[in-house]
């Protein structure tokens, strides 16, 4: 029993270490824009195939968010719907738990 | 870790949608197969399954001063292996790839390899590798979720740097260069997935450690360890 709690305080400490470092980072980093890595990825690419960042034209037609509100509540849909999976199950489980 | 459509020459999205798609479908004969002779599998599926869901959708920002996204595969890998978790990316994936403009349809074959593929298959090599042994199964779950999360990052690096092997040093040196943007801010979301992810499994004891035994992911005597435990 000594070890209850273990993982919650674990997953705390983990979570708390993490903000504290995006604080830290953010704070003291000059030139941290928190853009997505994928960009940064990119950026890369067309440094090294010497080909300018514009002339990456998709493959396969592709639709695009026309904001960044749009693409955020995408997002949020993508996460909802996850939630509500992983929520739904373990209520389920409470309840045939509860049952037997 | 998404390769952005458009960003892959037409040969490489060949070559990793050729490598991708017998995965998927040995993925979705499993999984048939595992629905079909277990019903209480379905609900552990979507328990790991909604974590790929929500985690994929969450980008944070990391040491680097640029973000990224855990990818939420590990409970999926050690629960129904690395091809089924290969089909719920997939679905992810096509959800970002038609809506969001995060990877695209040419690269969904990349995608699928670093994220459902190899990120999934190194994770259950760990698994496998402690299963049997007297690790504490917490600790082995978070090395699984904390592993496959880097190295979807790795794969993805790697899948950049053979298309785009630099001028002085071919592949390996921008292998390097691409590993110092996805690996290395991927490093302190793996430890935070790692640990949320083995919390969520202790959860998954607690409430419904037959399935876990019944589907043989950690033995009887390892779960009532764990439950005596906590």
């Amino acid at each position: 029993m000594a070890y209850k709690y273990t993982l919650e305080i674990l997953a705390g400490i983990a979570i708390i270490a993490f903000c504290a470092l995006f604080l830290y980072t953010s704070a003291t980093m000059s030139g941290a824009e928190f853009a997505g890595s994928d960009n940064v990825g990119s950026g890369l690419v067309a440094e090294l195939s010497g080909i300018p960042l514009e002339n990456f034209q998709p493959l396969i037609p592709q639709w695009e968010p026309p904001s960044g509100e749009i693409e955020s509540a995408l997002f949020a849909l993508q996460a909802a719907v996850g939630g509500i999976l992983v929520g739904g199950v373990f209520g389920f489980w409470m309840g045939q738990k509860k049952r037997t | 870790m998404h390769i952005m459509e458009g960003f892959l020459p037409w040969q490489w999205c060949l070559v990793w949608w050729i490598i991708a798609l017998p995965c998927l479908m040995l993925g979705i004969y499993q999984l048939k197969k595992v629905l079909a002779s277990d019903r209480e599998a379905l609900p552990l599926l979507g328990v790991t399954g909604g974590f790929i869901f929500v985690l994929s959708s969450l980008k944070l920002p990391s040491v680097t001063g640029s973000c990224s996204h855990p990818t939420g595969t590990g409970l999926s890998t050690i629960s129904f292996g690395p091809w089924i978790t290969a089909v719920v990316c997939a679905i992810v994936l096509l959800f970002q790839s038609l809506f969001l403009a995060h990877g695209g349809l040419s690269v969904l074959g990349a995608n699928i390899v670093s994220m459902g593929i190899v990120g999934p298959l190194v994770g259950y090599g760990i698994y496998r590798l402690l299963r049997d042994t007297s690790v504490n199964i917490y600790i082995t779950v978070f090395l699984v979720c904390a592993i496959a999360d880097l190295f979807t990052y790795v794969m993805t690096s790697l899948e950049l740097a053979l298309a785009y092997p630099a001028e002085t040093g071919g592949v390996v040196s921008s292998f390097i260069l691409f590993m110092a943007i996805f690996a290395i801010t991927q490093i302190p979301l793996a430890i935070v997935e790692g640990v949320v992810l083995a919390l969520v499994f202790k959860y998954i004891v607690a409430l419904k450690p037959d399935i876990l035994i019944r589907l043989k992911i950690f033995s009887e005597n390892q779960i009532n360890a764990a439950r005596a435990d906590t």
